[in-house]
């Protein structure tokens, strides 16, 4: 079979409009060893002719463009019916998400929101198998390690699915920001409480020194954790253990699926069973500490004592029971023990550095009782005073305000409320997204200038429909904004903002 | 070149990189898309390694080729046909490129030879050279004797290549010449790979036909990739239109079998770069028409290099249009100001032409019209005409005697030559009549003869010396009152003197930081634009600000969701400010530290001060256009 058949065959053989695959340069390059270079590929079901040609242009243009562009080669290539969205994930570890423009499904979306999710299931493929490089020399074959690829996407791209088929970021989601953490404000009373709560859960563990991650509802606030695991341990969270990811079942990132997430793609997570069975048999010395199937949905649910547990559901049986979960922290490249408590809408995630203890469930039990002891007054006072000033779902909705707030340097964003954000027009939101994609590439191209300044920026669009389409970007902090009774003028529509930002 | 440079970019423990599929590239013998999915996934990947092997074999190889392709295109006789008759062989044209001669087949080894000719004739008669010596105004005179209609064509039969050469060379010598190709440049050289904007025109099958650096034959590997490229997303029915890589971009047009492939790291949209790439297009049918597909049809492997041999400076022209003339990313035309009666006085002596079977006449100076009309219902677009002033000003033998040649207009008719009689009046006005009919070069003189002597009695030519040495509109004299103005836009056009401006703002630009405009209006399909003044001096500042007006057209246009009414930008270099409405477009550039409110009014002012000069900066009640 000719590959131009397979590629044709395989591209119409499947409904999915999207495609990822994970592959390593540096494998698979002896002539009918191509395969080798595959350690993932979404839907599995496609023929190799077809992944290995979605590989093939992959390689060939980061070849291609490293010619002009050494040090930063492919990152997009934009066709008639399909964009292609490149990650380098690791050294020659590159993702790679194929998504089809097919104009009933919305398909306006920004480039650097479809990265995001590359980025994001990477670094939680990280935060709970370690970097993939590192993986592939232990394991030469690479067996274990597109198992694990293989279940991990599997769970993780559950929550993107809609119906039987993968839904991406849109131009709908264009204010809120993948990779970013949205705090709680509290009051300085409430702070130094949650202040002296940490205080007494980076202790429970002796003498080692414990992380923690403190959330409200789905906001986080307090970590001692660098912003790059701070993000990565929130998004987990938010995914899967806050009370409402708890009581839904499954979560969501984005509002717009809210409520039609409950309908788990069946196709996908059955076609990765197989591999995942074949589990036992590549069992190795290091898969005592993975948390297996991580991502799963309904993985996490609240015991009598207030501790998360892992549900013992049929695969995971084996592991999870002798096995607390652990995650490994990128900054100090340590394994931790992961322990949740929850409290009404208080969840408080501590991590008990692996080496701390000889057996896990030695050490895990006797930090569980260390919190129960000397935090559970703490904790439930906290909760209280974080109620009291909690002002509901929509407590950072800014009335006539569309908003979504960035500071780049922490990783954090504050936006308005998805519920708020649905009520703008589609042309609004387009234009938004249009706006952004344009900083994106503002931004990009002041990183590789290299000058060392940040790039400042002010644009007021009016689109259309009247809209008024606002983006600031200073010092590294960016203000996107849409105002639809903005009123007729410039002036009125900068008006607002300058008021939106003194608040 | 030596294979073994240290800039290639793989890894060099890339086990391919040595793979057999870069031989084929290495001949020059490009493999037919077919071949590459046969190639398994690796099929790009060697096209790829092939860069890296291009070795100087390869050249020998390349030269014979072109000499084989040359001399058969002379064997078919290309244009040694009679005049009128068609020219069916090459398929190029249709034929009706007989009138003036065939394509110019010129290629380097021919240049060096040539010393410059007495005279030359101009654009036409190059690349009809096979026939006639150099197509002096005598010699066409002398050939009007001989027999009407024909003339033309015989005079080309009788000689070689010379004079036709020589006028090549002389347009290589004293056009418009960048400076920067260096035709030992190749795809290893470091330097041709650190160039900020390649331009490349390859054929279906992967030969190369045109690159804006480097020898184009040398790039035939090269050429194959990108091909190969093409290609293989074609066969996944795909099409690829752009490929990102830090500040690169690669953006890619597919016409029939001509692609056309632009890398660039110079920040422009790519929405802007795509319509260049359309415009090298045009450029290449009007010199061409698109029948010249037909010789892909016929021979896939088609080598096309010949047939634009010679052109190179009409499109480094045009490629150095994109960072300076507004019009390449505007679709309009711009007007050189001039006072109403006399751009009325050209227009009436031209309508007078255009009554005897002139389908348009145009008279420019420079890239701007000074008037323009066209015989009923015919209608001009504006990129037609970029690209045809474009043609005739990069053409330095178009200066110095008159000329008759084919040209095609490609949003007129693609598939059509139309006759351009070119006549320059001065060393920067020139005249040009365009015509369906191949025998009309005498006809056309005469017209031309009739509207020289108009022009020079009603003291036209005189104004628009004038003109340009005054410039048009400056920021500096935008009017403040707002009380209405009967319309003048500086002394030397008016009819009062207002009191001006300039000297209170030398040096800041104008009133509340406007350093710069752009006026479009949307029904005329003409622009105005201010003169650049300070602090807009420099041949760079000029560069960025006509970037970041492309920018923000862009932006403003999205195809996405619609165009935008207003949009304001604040960035380090400047405020832009711009507006779309129903009548017009403006643009706006102001002092980045410009506070918004005065910006806002200066624009209206600028809106109002436009209008009360339309007069003069505009052609108005032209003959209907329909575009």
């Amino acid at each position: 079979m000719g590959l131009s058949t397979a590629v044709s065959g395989g591209g119409a053989g499947s409904s999915e409009a999207v495609r990822i695959c994970v592959f390593d340069l540096r494998r698979g390059q002896q002539e009918g060893q191509e395969l080798d270079k595959i350690l993932y590929f979404y839907p599995p079901e496609l023929a190799f002719s077809y992944q290995l040609s979605v590989i093939g242009l992959s390689e060939g243009l980061i070849t291609f463009t490293r010619i002009f562009s050494p040090n930063a080669a492919c990152e997009v290539i934009e066709a008639e019916r399909h964009s292609h969205i490149f990650y380098q994930a690791e050294p020659d570890i590159w993702m790679v998400m194929v998504v089809e423009k097919n104009k009933e499904l919305e398909a306006i979306w920004r480039i650097e929101a479809l990265r995001s999710v590359l980025k994001e299931a990477h670094s939680l493929f990280m935060m709970f198998h370690g970097p993939i490089r590192p993986m592939l020399d232990k394991e030469p074959s690479g067996e274990l390690l597109r198992t694990n690829l293989s279940t991990f996407f599997t769970d993780y791209l559950s929550d993107f699915s809609a119906g039987k088929k993968l839904q991406v970021p849109s131009f709908r989601d264009t204010l809120q920001e993948k990779g970013s953490v949205q705090m709680l404000t509290v009051g300085r009373e409430a702070a130094i409480e949650v202040q002296s709560l940490v205080r007494v859960l980076e202790s429970s563990a002796g003498n080692a020194q414990c992380h923690s991650l403190v959330l409200f509802h789905d906001l986080l606030v307090s970590t001692s954790l660098s912003p790059e695991d701070a993000v990565n341990l929130y998004t987990y969270a938010v995914l899967r253990m806050t009370p409402r990811a708890l009581s839904s079942g499954t979560s969501s990132w984005s509002y717009l699926r809210k409520g039609s997430t409950a309908v788990q793609t069946t196709t996908s997570v059955s076609a990765s069973e197989q591999p995942y069975a074949s589990r036992d048999t590549s069992q190795t010395e290091d898969s005592k500490y993975l948390l297996p199937r991580p991502l799963k949905q309904s993985k996490w649910s609240k015991g009598k004592d207030g501790f998360l547990v892992t549900n013992a559901a049929a695969a995971d049986v084996r592991n999870s029971i002798s096995h607390p979960p652990t995650v490994w922290l990128q900054q100090s490249e340590e394994r931790m023990y992961l322990c949740a408590y929850q409290h009404k809408y208080l969840t408080i995630i501590v991590l008990i550095p692996v080496a701390s203890s000889n057996s896990a469930e030695q050490g895990i039990s006797m930090a569980k009782q260390q919190i129960l002891e000397n935090a559970s007054l703490k904790i439930s006072k906290v909760e209280e005073r974080l109620s009291k000033g909690w002002g509901g779902e929509n407590a950072y909705h800014v009335t006539g305000y569309r908003y979504l707030l960035l500071d780049g340097d922490r990783s954090v964003s504050r936006a308005s409320p998805p519920i708020k954000v649905t009520t703008l027009a589609k042309e609004s939101l387009v234009a938004m997204c249009k706006v952004r994609e344009e900083v994106d590439l503002e931004k990009s191209r002041a990183k590789w200038d290299d000058k060392g300044h940040e790039k400042d920026l002010e644009v007021c669009v009016r689109a259309k429909n009247n809209a008024w389409v606002i983006a600031r970007v200073t010092r590294g902090k960016e203000l996107y904004m849409v105002l639809e009774k903005g009123g007729e003028t410039l002036l009125y529509a900068s008006d607002a903002m300058e008021k939106f930002s003194n608040r | 070149m030596d294979s073994d440079s240290p800039n290639h970019p793989p890894p060099a423990d890339d086990p391919t990189v040595s793979g057999s599929g870069a031989i084929a590239v290495v001949d020059g013998e490009v493999p037919n898309p077919s071949s590459i999915e046969a190639n398994s996934v690796n099929g790009i990947g060697e096209k790829l390694e092939s860069i890296q092997v291009n070795d100087t074999d390869s050249r020998e190889v390349e030269d014979d080729g072109e000499r084989t392709v040359i001399e058969e295109s002379h064997v078919n006789g290309r244009s040694s046909d009679a005049a009128g008759s068609r020219v069916e062989e090459n398929g190029v044209g249709e034929g009706k490129r007989g009138g003036s001669g065939g394509v110019r087949r010129v290629n380097s080894e021919v240049e060096v030879e040539a010393v410059g000719s007495p005279s030359s004739s101009g654009y036409a008669g190059e690349r009809g050279s096979s026939g006639g010596g150099g197509l002096s105004t005598d010699e066409i005179e002398e050939e009007e004797e001989e027999g009407m209609g024909m003339g033309i064509g015989r005079t080309r039969r009788g000689g070689g290549f010379g004079n036709g050469v020589a006028a090549l060379a002389e347009d290589l010598g004293e056009g418009w010449v960048p400076g920067k190709r260096d035709v030992n440049e190749d795809d290893a050289s470091i330097s041709w790979r650190k160039r900020k904007k390649h331009f490349f025109i390859l054929s279906h099958s992967g030969k190369p036909i045109y690159s804006r650096y480097g020898d184009v034959h040398k790039l035939a590997g090269f050429s194959a990739t990108l091909q190969a490229i093409i290609s293989f997303v074609e066969n996944g029915g795909d099409r690829v239109k752009l490929v990102r890589a830090g500040k690169h971009q690669v953006v890619f047009l597919v016409k029939g079998p001509i692609y056309l492939v632009c890398i660039s790291c110079t920040e422009e949209p790519y929405e802007s770069l795509r319509g260049q790439l359309e415009l090298i297009y045009g450029q290449m049918i009007l010199i061409l028409t698109k029948s010249v597909n037909r010789c892909f049809e016929k021979n896939s492997k088609f080598d096309m290099t010949p047939l634009l041999g010679g052109t190179d400076t009409v499109f480094s022209s045009l490629i150095h249009s994109f960072s300076w003339n507004p019009a390449t990313f505007l679709h309009a035309y711009t007007c050189l100001p001039l006072a109403y009666p006399t751009r009325q006085a050209a227009g009436a002596v031209l309508q007078e032409v255009a009554d005897s079977g002139v389908l348009f006449a145009i008279l420019m100076c420079k890239h701007k019209v000074v008037s323009l009309v066209g015989a009923q219902k015919a209608s001009l677009h504006p990129d037609d005409m970029l690209l045809l002033s474009n043609f005739v000003m990069s053409s330095e033998s178009f200066r110095t005697s008159e000329s008759f040649s084919p040209i095609c207009l490609p949003r007129y008719n693609p598939m059509a030559f139309l006759y351009a009689y070119v006549h320059y009046l001065d060393g920067e006005t020139y005249l040009m009549l365009l015509t369906t009919s191949s025998d009309a070069f005498y006809h056309l003189k005469e017209c031309r003869i009739r509207i020289e002597s108009v022009l020079l009695k009603s003291n036209v030519l005189s104004e628009v010396h004038r003109s340009m040495f005054d410039g048009g509109m400056h920021v500096e004299d935008l009017p403040l009152d707002p009380s209405p103005r009967s319309g003048s836009l500086s002394p030397h056009l008016g009819q009062h003197s207002p009191e001006t401006f300039r000297d209170a703002y030398a040096g800041i630009g104008g009133h509340s930081g406007l350093w710069h405009f752009i006026y479009r209006s949307i029904y005329l399909d003409q622009y105005a634009s201010s003169e650049f003044s300070s602090p807009i001096n420099t041949s760079q500042q000029q560069k960025r600000l006509y970037r970041a007006y492309q920018k923000i057209y862009a932006s403003m246009h999205d195809r996405g969701s619609g165009t935008h009414k207003t949009q304001f930008r604040r960035d380090e270099h400047y405020v832009l400010l711009c507006w779309v409405t129903q009548d017009f477009e403006l643009y706006a550039a102001f002092d980045p530290l410009a506070d918004k409110a005065l910006a806002i009014k200066t624009c209206n002012r600028v809106c109002q001060w436009v209008k009360d000069v339309e007069n003069e900066m505009f052609l108005l009640g032209a003959s209907p256009f329909s575009w």
